[in-house]
């Protein structure tokens, strides 16, 4: 086994490669120099991490201490385990789908080097080991991902750019009131499975610690009534959509929160308290209320970043039913919902690349097309609304048998609800099926363009690849399912 | 029983076959249907170039899941099926692309997709009472379960998925648009296959985790019997030949469904033989629907591939000489109709016979199944009426136009042999289906109930049943469309436009309520109503306060100088004139400063100073 320190060398690498390609000064036309460089540190760092997952100590190592009991430090558990290994195997793929789809914007070092750092620092997040650490990360998320979201320069973006900033960074605030109190009331905040607390009962003022811990980084993960940065920043490019925006930043607040909720105040501590109730109710609210938002969005990125912010309740639902069975769930579901998700973006991605159109009235008839594309589109879909041999039926399953499970008039409440929305869900995502394939006589679009066509092998490979994860997964989900459940169970 | 496992996949339950009596039968008819319905569809798209390979890639698709659904021996097989066959059968909806079949098309999906959650939800809740799904084990263990409301919920969300599909009320607003935009080998396919699939679903949780279930019994019976004059209604006001035959799908599941709650109540009640006859009817009515409505529908579909229309008038007087359709058709409609010596006759005295039954045997709801029993002859007699209609329109009647009519009489042949021999022949088997020997024998093939064999299907009492429904029937034909429908010599739609319960509720609710609801609760808490104006708010208060603190000092200094220490205006040449203050300050000083450099004052303030401190002490020493 070799020492946690090594952790530090994949958090470090993409951030130095990043740096790096800002100084380098490479050449916007020398696509082939960047790309061989950005995929050598990616790949390089991926394998690092996998190799960390399996042969690192699992015991904590603090690299900074700040003041008191405040450190930063990291250390491997189940959860950062499967946080760090579904990243680091989007990573290399949707980099590949970058430099195609990124071929003709300018500023490509910038938006390059951005990129890549925000893989160290996700990797960073998902090896802290306690509050501060997490807290930090969070923070230095936002920060590498504004150049990213402002990428395009226009006042869309540039609007998008600040909105999404106030209310990371503003949202993320929060937080630190949770992240202090934690600390201090604990020991030192640092992670461990049902709690670090040990209180008995909670005290009004950390219920109210929980409230803004939730909230503050619920933030990333898109909830209700701060979730209107997630749509407005699908305006960057659709590399950061699909990996940012609907897996690496929003699965972190999840992943944050999970953190808060499991590791820090302990799942008995907080059962059935008020604070507990009001976030489980607000995540109920979000899964009806984006979908509901989805269904009425008619530009096609924003409309799957609604669903993003719908199916993000839908783990926290898990997640916050404080029950093993649901935290298996919410994690499953976090884990299928980034292969979907991915999948849906980039399909949706390969579609504006292609055509340059944007919106959902513009997809009618584009399926016979870019076949491809799109039947992977509609198979991603069903996953999405929870259809059987895809592995969104899966979790869902997992996730109402966990609501129903847990027996009270919440659980129920909110299976009721996830229902709703899966058929919302259903909605939205299959009606631009059925216009890309089956558009009425006389709406063809492109039955007369034959230069759109399915997108090249750098942007297909990664779409075939999630579209057969999606339904190998579905079939036989056995594996992820065993190791979350040890997760839930805290044998990791 | 012959049993298939595979275990471990999927949510872990994995997937189960098995193929029992039951089972078997309906794979075969399964089968079967396809075989005639691609035998007929080579002539049907021999002029269709696009599409076409897609229409036989889903087609066979829905074949495999069909037949999935068919054999499967647990909950979550048929579930994994039914989906399976949802979407892949949504293909033929759409099929033809035009504006009605993709609006039909939206609406089968999304009932599709509402059944699927249904029955999602129907598991996850049956999964947790009762431990299992599988049909082998799910009535013990849902007997023995402690909840038997959840039982009972589960069973409702179950019925009402599976009952998307069959076209139950109120979820049937699909069955009207999607099967006459389908092409006619899949309108068959959808009409007496596909339907049976929903049918198949709750005939299985009756028969196993909500057997004798009494309340569930009527939750099935009721939209059942509802469906089942509906539907009859519909079929008789329709003016298009397809949407007739898909409203008569609609009122036959009714029949069917009628015969599934029958048959809980009768269970409930203890009474054995009244349970097996109405199984027996529900099951053969099954087979002879899917028989009748694979006739029915591809002749529907040599009309449309001849005329490519479907609306009455035009086809009027189409096959007055041409024997051999005239003869399939009249085969599927006296089926249909319940006449003796077809099939619809036993099927339907089964189900008649299991009412009679339920009425002696249930008092409690002696009024309202006596209600029902009239309901039943008269929806009889509604099918009798509108297939009258159908036939005599198309056979009988001369078109309004007579050239018209006349290119009909020239063209003897409507289709080729193949197509000839899978319609006639499979209309001849309502005639075989239609003796009570061979019908009883596969009653007991699939259901195991032998007392069946002893059913005396030509009683006086039963022949008085069928007579009265006919004579119904009659009556409504040259009443209602002799009298009302057929207006100037042409079939009118009297139907109104509005009084259709998609239009006026669900595609509003869903399209327009739900999300202008939510997109008013994002409005006043997201984004423009109150966040931001309150944020906007929060600023300028905080604004205008520091403003204040930030400037207290001076406004103070401001303040005097504007009152007491204003420096007052003067004429112009002279000095200005110091203010108030300042003259006081003046004044003060003179006077003070004479005051404070005397030896008196100094002398006297510190005598008094003495004292204080002299008192101070004495205090503090003796208290």
């Amino acid at each position: 086994m070799i020492s946690p320190y090594y952790l530090l060398i994949p958090i470090l690498l993409p951030i130095l490669g990043g740096f790096l390609l800002l100084f380098l000064k490479i050449p916007l036309e020398a696509d082939r120099k960047r790309n061989t460089f950005l995929e050598t540190v990616v790949i390089l760092t991926s394998i690092l991490v996998w190799l960390a997952l399996f042969s690192v100590k699992r015991e904590a190592v603090q690299v900074i201490s700040l003041s008191g009991a405040f450190s930063i430090g990291f250390r491997l558990d189940g959860l950062s385990c499967l946080f760090a290994g579904m990243v680091s195997l989007m990573w290399p793929l949707v980099m590949l789908y970058a430099f195609e789809y990124m071929e003709g914007a300018g500023k490509k070092n910038r938006f390059f080097a951005f990129y890549v750092m925000t893989y160290g620092v996700t990797l960073g997040l998902s090896f802290s080991y306690n509050m501060t650490t997490l807290y930090t990360f969070i923070e230095m998320l936002t920060l590498v991902t504004i150049p990213l979201v402002v990428h395009y320069g226009n006042s869309e973006s540039m609007y998008a750019g600040r909105k999404y900033a106030a209310f990371t960074i503003g949202g993320t605030g929060l937080a630190f009131f949770a992240v202090v109190i934690t600390t201090v009331y604990g020991e030192a905040g640092i992670f461990n499975y049902g709690g670090s607390l040990h209180l008995s009962r909670l005290t009004p003022i950390l219920q109210l610690a929980f409230l803004s811990g939730f909230f503050g980084f619920g933030v990333k993960a898109a909830i209700f009534p701060l979730h209107a940065w997630l749509p407005t920043a699908s305006a960057a490019p659709t590399p950061v959509t699909a990996l940012l925006h609907a897996v690496a930043v929003v699965n972190s607040g999840v992943f944050a929160v999970t953190r808060l909720i499991w590791y820090t105040f302990g799942s008995e501590t907080l059962y059935g308290t008020l604070s507990e109730t009001a976030a489980l109710m607000t995540a109920v609210f979000t899964m009806v209320f984006a979908a509901a938002m989805a269904l009425k969005e008619r530009h096609f990125k924003r409309r799957l970043a609604y669903s993003t912010v719908s199916n993000l309740s839908y783990m926290l639902f898990g997640i916050l039913l404080l029950t093993p069975g649901g935290m298996t769930a919410g994690l499953l579901h976090m884990v299928f919902h980034g292969i979907i998700k991915m999948s849906l973006f980039l399909c949706a991605g390969a579609f504006i690349h292609v055509t340059g159109n944007e919106y959902i009235y513009q997809v009618n008839g584009v399926g016979k097309r870019m076949p491809l594309t799109f039947i992977l589109y509609t198979l991603a879909g069903f996953s999405l609304a929870g259809i059987p041999v895809f592995c969104g039926f899966v979790s869902k399953w997992r996730l109402v048998n966990a609501g129903i499970e847990e027996g009270s008039r919440q659980g129920l409440t909110g299976v009721f609800v996830l229902i709703i929305s899966a058929f919302l869900c259903a909605m939205y995502i299959l009606t631009v099926s059925v216009r890309a394939f089956f558009p009425v006589k006389g709406t063809d679009r492109y039955g007369e363009r034959s230069d759109v066509k399915d997108p090249g092998k750098r942007m297909l490979a990664p779409i075939v690849f999630f579209g057969i994860l999606n339904i190998l997964l579905g079939i036989h989900p056995g594996p992820v399912i065993g190791y979350i459940e040890k997760i839930a169970a805290g044998l990791l | 029983m012959p049993v298939l496992q595979i275990e471990g996949i999927m949510t872990g339950a994995g997937l189960s076959f098995s193929a029992d009596g039951f089972r078997c039968v309906y794979a075969v008819i399964t089968a079967f249907m396809w075989a005639a319905t691609a035998i007929f569809s080579k002539e049907y798209f021999a002029k269709e170039k696009e599409n076409l390979s897609r229409y036989i890639f889903f087609t066979l698709a829905t074949f495999v899941a069909t037949e999935g659904v068919m054999l499967s021996g647990d909950l979550m097989t048929a579930f994994l099926f039914f989906e399976i066959l949802s979407f892949t059968s949504f293909t033929w909806v759409i099929h033809e692309e035009t504006k009605e079949a993709v609006r039909a098309g939206y609406t089968y999906l999304f009932i599709a997709v509402i059944g699927g959650l249904l029955l999602f939800m129907g598991l996850a809740l049956m999964q947790y009472t009762a431990g299992t799904l599988s049909f082998d084990s799910l009535r013990e263990a849902a007997k023995n379960s402690p909840d038997q409301s959840l039982i009972f919920a589960a069973g409702i969300c179950i019925l009402f998925g599976f009952g998307c599909k069959a076209g139950m009320f109120p979820v049937h607003v699909w069955l009207p648009k999607a099967h006459p935009v389908a092409p006619s080998p899949a309108s068959a396919l959808l009409s007496g296959i596909l339907t049976k699939v929903g049918i198949y679903g709750i005939l299985m949780i009756s028969c196993t985790a909500l057997f004798g279930n009494e309340i569930f019994g009527l939750a099935v019976l009721l939209p059942g019997v509802v469906t089942m004059l509906l539907g009859a209604v519909l079929a008789l006001f329709s003016v298009n030949l397809k949407r007739t035959l898909a409203c008569s799908s609609m009122s036959q599941i009714g029949f069917i469904l009628t015969g599934i709650g029958m048959m809980l109540l009768l269970s409930s009640a203890g009474n054995e033989e009244g349970t097996g006859i109405a199984l027996s009817g529900l099951v053969l009515h099954m087979v002879n629907h899917s028989l009748i409505k694979l006739t029915l529908f591809m002749a529907a579909g040599v009309v449309m591939m001849n005329l490519n229309v479907l609306t009455l008038d035009e086809i009027r007087g189409y096959g007055r000489n041409k024997p051999l359709l005239m003869a399939a058709f009249a085969f599927g409609a006296l089926g249909i109709s319940g006449v003796p010596f077809f099939n619809g006759y036993l099927s339907k005295t089964m189900l008649h016979e299991s009412i009679v039954e339920g009425i002696k045997s249930l008092s409690a709801y002696g009024g309202l199944l006596s209600i029902i029993e009239w309901i039943f002859l008269i929806s009889g007699g509604l099918t009798f009426a509108y297939m009258l209609k159908l036939f005599i329109c198309i056979f009988v009647q001369k078109n309004r136009d007579e050239e018209r009519q006349l290119i009909f009489d020239r063209e003897r042949k409507c289709m080729n042999k193949a197509s000839t021999a899978v319609v006639f022949g499979s209309s001849l088997l309502m005639v075989v289906l239609g003796q009570p020997f061979v019908s009883t024998r596969l009653i007991k093939e699939m259901t195991g109930f032998s007392g069946i064999l002893g059913f005396s299907a030509f009683s006086v009492e039963n022949l008085k049943g069928a007579l009265i429904s006919l004579s119904i029937g009659a009556v409504l034909y040259f009443t209602i469309v002799r009298g009302v429908l057929i207006k100037n010599g042409s079939y009118v739609n009297l139907w109104p436009e509005k009084l259709d319960l998609e239009e006026l509720i669900y595609r509003p609710l869903i399209t327009k309520y739900i999300p202008e609801a939510m997109g008013k609760v994002a409005q006043i808490f997201g984004e423009n109503r109150i966040l931001k104006p309150l944020l906007a708010q929060c600023l300028r208060a905080g604004i205008i306060l520091t403003r204040i603190l930030e400037s207290l000092t001076d406004g103070f200094i401001l303040l005097l100088r504007k009152t007491v220490m204003r420096e007052r205006k003067v004429k112009s040449g002279e000095e200005s004139e110091p203010g108030f203050l300042y003259r006081l300050s003046a004044v003060l000083a003179a006077g003070a400063g004479q005051l404070l450099y005397n030896f008196t004052f100094a002398m006297m303030m510190t005598c008094l100073g003495i004292i204080i401190v002299l008192c101070t002490i004495i205090g503090i020493m003796f208290r």
